[in-house]
């Protein structure tokens, strides 16, 4: 085994699921990073004019201070400005030439409005990020420049929020939407399995046209392409079963006329001095008739096709109650006791064949049980499913031979009587046709046990 | 006893003549259902042996016509047609019995004697089987010519093997037959029933067999 496996083609729910998720993550994300911004633009304005209202209240504040020049804060107004929870507010007012008048001398310095607008800027400030306000005031012929820094816990706090309210909503949407697409794509694709399933349900032989009702527009052509290749096939297996049909008329009527004169031949008195060869000829003739009917039967079982609208109900127990008139003669004849053990059991398919394919397993158990030897025949159900057997005290089937015996004219070196072969690989034909298996249980006469084994009816 | 071959091959319907004169019987040939159409409405055959694929008209639609004029003359199929399908086509279209080609002598001349003892038992309602002889009309029983006393329920068990034979005949069926007099007669019961049953047939050559798990039946004369 190679360690890597090759690549499988996607399947097209996979291609559709991939073609239509997609674009769609990406639209979502896309609109949804557009969104995070926009908030956070409008977060951010809302932020910027409460900082602004500080910086006005400052102004104020120095207005009314200035023609003392002494600029000190009280204690107290100091620390209602200052009390900013959770962010932490640092001012400094300086004069035109870069003066620190009052507050925190330390302050990053910041360009001098040129106007009585605020200003403002992102900056940094003692390790934190800071959003800065720049202002100016004028006063006694002079120009101040208030500045006022706000470290942005309570904008970062705002952020996650905002995606947090936005995460959660998008999420649900992508997740509806993979839902909804995978439960769409699916029942697009129904009718698609269902002729996948019509197709892959068949067995190799069932020829019958696909029924296009209900198929989709996109299939059809291939559909119809299938089913006149179905009926192509069809006519041909027709043609090959009419012939089969007349070659074994063909076949047959010289064969019982040549059995019939050697019958006769015999009872004249012809072989009275050589019965060695009324019995060589009446043995290859007989092994000629087997292999004949043998022969057709296969080729019939091989070109029947499973019809399964042509099967009909089957009563396994008088198929098998039939054979024993059939074969009691050819057992006794050999002194073997043949028994059944029949058990209810039904099933459905061509009662013909059925009895093909036990007469072939009676045949072959007969063929290969000593004189005097046992055979049965059993029939019943198992964990519903039905079966058909045949049990002999033979010599069985040796392992290394096991996997052959189903094979055309195969036989088993040295194994005795006329078999031509064929038993078996008919059985296993129409086991095949019926959807049956064929099995090797153990055998309590210690010889062969087959066994045919139909599915369950469900 | 006469028999009407109806079949086309030269070579067959010939050996099948002489075979069967061979045995007894008296024989006649027809090569088309249009000739064998033509002797039975002028003669009395006591069976019919039938090829199906036959020149124009078939076998089929000539035993059908045989029997859509009520004409009962016993019919044998014999078919070189290989499926089954065929020979339930056959039974379907009124014959009495098929076999397939290529078939042994010996073996048409046992189906043939099967036919006409069932015909007979019918026509006469007397059924002869290896010295035993059961009248249906008068309800009496001879073994070998003298007089066998059987139960009801013995003469119903015989009948049905008789009928049947060389068919097996399964211990259901026997049952079924029996449930008329005995509602609740049990498969060991037939039994019973059979080992008198042998034992008053033991000084005749006929044999009653048991065939393991089905039932009886009685084997074929041999002669």
């Amino acid at each position: 085994m190679r360690p890597t496996t090759e690549r499988q083609p996607l399947s097209l729910r996979q291609r559709l699921i991939l073609a239509l998720m997609t674009p769609l993550v990406i639209i979502l994300a896309a609109s949804s990073i557009f969104d995070f911004q926009l908030a956070k633009r409008t977060a951010n304005r809302a932020h910027d004019q409460a900082l602004a209202d500080n910086v006005y209240d400052l102004a104020a504040h120095l207005k009314r201070q200035l023609p003392s020049r002494d600029l000190d804060l009280t204690e107290e107004a100091e620390a209602m400005l200052r009390s900013n929870a959770p962010d932490m507010l640092y001012f400094s007012v300086t004069d035109a030439f870069g003066k620190v008048l009052a507050g925190d001398a330390d302050l990053p310095s910041q360009p001098f409005p040129k106007n009585d607008q605020i200003e403002f800027a992102d900056g940094q400030y003692r390790g934190h990020v800071v959003r800065i306000a720049s202002h100016r005031i004028s006063g006694y012929g002079q120009d101040f420049q208030i500045v006022v820094l706000e470290t942005t816990e309570k904008r970062q706090q705002a952020s996650v929020r905002i995606l947090t309210a936005m995460i959660v909503p998008n999420l649900a949407v992508v997740l509806a939407t993979l839902l909804a697409v995978i439960f769409g794509v699916r029942q697009g694709l129904l009718p698609l399995h269902a002729v996948e399933r019509d197709i892959a349900g068949r067995s190799a032989n069932d020829l019958h046209e696909i029924d296009m009702a209900g198929t989709p527009a996109e299939v059809r052509p291939m559909l119809g392409r299938l089913n006149e290749l179905f009926s192509l096939v069809r006519e041909s297996v027709e043609i090959q079963q009419r012939f089969i049909a007349d070659a074994a008329h063909q076949l047959r009527t010289p064969l019982a006329g040549l059995q019939t004169q050697l019958d006769l031949a015999s009872a004249e008195g012809a072989f009275k001095e050589s019965p060695e060869r009324y019995r060589a000829l009446d043995e290859a003739s007989t092994r000629l008739g087997h292999l004949l009917s043998q022969l057709l039967t296969y080729a019939q079982a091989e070109t029947s096709g499973s019809q399964i609208e042509r099967f009909e109900a089957v009563d396994l127990g008088m198929l098998v109650e039939d054979s024993a008139s059939l074969f009691l003669d050819a057992a006794l004849a050999r002194s073997i006791d043949l028994g059944f053990d029949i058990s209810p059991a039904r099933t459905r398919g061509f009662p013909w064949m059925l009895r093909e394919a036990l007469s072939n397993l009676i045949d072959n158990a007969l063929r290969y049980s000593p004189e005097g030897g046992t055979v049965t025949v059993h029939c019943g159900a198992e964990q519903g499913q039905a079966y058909l057997g045949v049990e002999d005290s033979g010599s069985g089937i040796p392992e290394e031979h096991v996997r052959h015996v189903f094979e055309r004219f195969y036989r088993i070196p040295g194994s005795p009587g006329h078999g031509c072969g064929l038993g078996l690989a008919i059985v296993q034909e129409i086991a095949e046709l019926h959807g049956a298996r064929v099995t090797f249980p153990p055998s309590l006469l210690g010889g062969l046990h087959v066994r045919i084994v139909f599915p369950s009816a469900s | 006893m006469r028999i009407l071959i109806v079949e086309d091959d030269r070579l067959v319907a010939q050996g099948l003549k002489e075979g069967l004169q061979q045995l007894g019987y008296t024989c006649d040939v027809a090569h088309s259902a249009e000739d064998a159409d033509v002797c039975v409405s002028g003669e009395e055959f006591d069976v019919a042996l039938v090829d199906i694929a036959l020149p124009r008209a078939d076998g089929l639609s000539f035993i059908r016509q045989l029997r859509s004029r009520g004409n009962p003359l016993p019919a044998l199929i014999l078919t070189a047609c290989g499926s089954m399908d065929d020979t339930v086509r056959g039974l379907d279209a009124g014959a009495d019995d098929y076999m397939i080609k290529p078939y042994r002598l010996p073996e048409v001349a046992a189906r043939i004697r099967a036919l006409i003892r069932r015909s007979n038992a019918i026509a006469d309602a007397c059924l002869c089987h290896d010295g035993v002889c059961l009248d249906t009309r008068s309800h009496t029983a001879t073994l070998n010519g003298a007089e066998l006393d059987l139960t009801n329920r013995e003469w119903a068990i015989l009948e049905m093997l008789l009928m049947a034979s060389p068919a097996v005949v399964s211990k259901d069926k026997l049952v079924q037959r029996l449930a008329g007099w005995d509602k609740d007669i049990t498969p060991n019961a037939i039994e019973v029933h059979l080992s008198r049953l042998r034992q008053k047939l033991s000084s005749g050559s006929i044999v009653i067999r048991t065939v393991r798990g089905i039932g009886y039946r009685v084997d074929a004369p041999n002669n």
